[in-house]
């Protein structure tokens, strides 16, 4: 396939993420950090994302339901894992991120849990995305990904 | 309780003092003094990011997991002009953390960063001797006017 139709392709997918509210402007500016001396920084970064949140939610996961919940380990977890997710530009990851942290505030367990479900979710259906994303880039060969095309 | 400092693949620093992000003329914003700068947390992704950023701007910057860490960093001579210490850290807080850095006598900036915003985490980090609070991502927002005020 045509490389410049890969890398309008490339584009088209990052501004439906954003129009769709999967990925925000933060996820752009990551992509600005990506030059000729770091041409998979932002994939990296992603990759890094996914497998430190893996841990992060199974020990969110764990926290849940053994025995009594343990609400300052919940917020702990929560507040990492929210801070990596809107670093990357997460935006539904990041807004269930925050709706969790309310029900944990107030010691909430159902809501927890329900929240918990969405949080989950929305990491699964980006994990995806993003991986589809990173695919079409790769074939869309370097700068599939440069930043300052798309606003 | 140390934690090794992080040297994140420095990114390639376009020349050029051209204001914002723009990199469609070729020129990125970037600092005129020799600025430094230690990112404090404990998160690999957000270390690596905030890391990134700064040094995209010409700020040598480096990177430790906790608070323990940084404060061994300041005590063996390392000088910062920008400190970025998240409030949640593992064993020492972000605000004991910014105590423990002014107590040294450090000058720098101390920014304070967190996942979830808090007035009463504010007060706790401003009230330790922080600059000024947020809460993440780190973005060139809060950073070019950050590096032009140390530029200065």
């Amino acid at each position: 396939m045509d490389r410049n139709h890969l890398k309008r392709q490339v584009d088209f997918m990052k501004r439906s993420f954003l129009d769709q509210g999967y990925l925000d402007e933060q996820f752009i500016q990551l992509e600005e950090l990506q030059d000729d001396d770091n041409p998979n920084f932002v994939e990296e970064i992603v990759t890094l994302f996914f497998n430190d949140s893996a841990r992060l939610l199974q020990n969110i996961e764990q926290a849940l339901v053994s025995g009594p919940i343990d609400f300052p380990s919940l917020d702990n977890y929560m507040h990492q894992f929210k801070g990596s997710s809107s670093s990357i530009g997460a935006k539904r990851v990041k807004n269930e991120c925050t709706r969790f942290k309310e029900y944990c505030t107030a010691g909430n367990a159902e809501g927890c849990l329900r929240t918990f479900v969405q949080v989950k979710q929305e990491h699964a259906i980006l994990k995806t995305k993003l991986e589809t994303y990173f695919q079409l880039a790769k074939q869309a060969g370097p700068s599939g990904t440069s930043g300052g095309q798309i606003r | 309780m140390g934690a090794a400092v992080d040297h994140v693949t420095p990114m390639g620093m376009s020349g050029g003092s051209a204001e914002g992000n723009d990199k469609s003329e070729g020129q990125r914003f970037s600092c005129k003094s020799k600025l430094t700068a230690l990112v404090v947390d404990n998160g690999g992704v957000c270390r690596a990011i905030q890391t990134a950023l700064l040094r995209s701007y010409g700020v040598e910057t480096e990177a430790v997991e906790t608070g323990e860490a940084a404060v061994e960093l300041i005590a063996s001579g390392a000088t910062f002009s920008l400190i970025i210490i998240e409030m949640l850290l593992p064993f020492m807080n972000g605000p004991g953390t910014a105590k423990q850095i002014r107590a040294m006598g450090a000058q720098s900036k101390i920014l304070g960063i967190t996942a979830f915003f808090d007035r009463r985490d504010r007060q706790e980090f401003l009230a330790a001797g922080a600059d000024d609070f947020i809460e993440k991502p780190l973005s060139p927002e809060i950073v070019i006017p950050i590096i032009r005020e140390l530029d200065n």
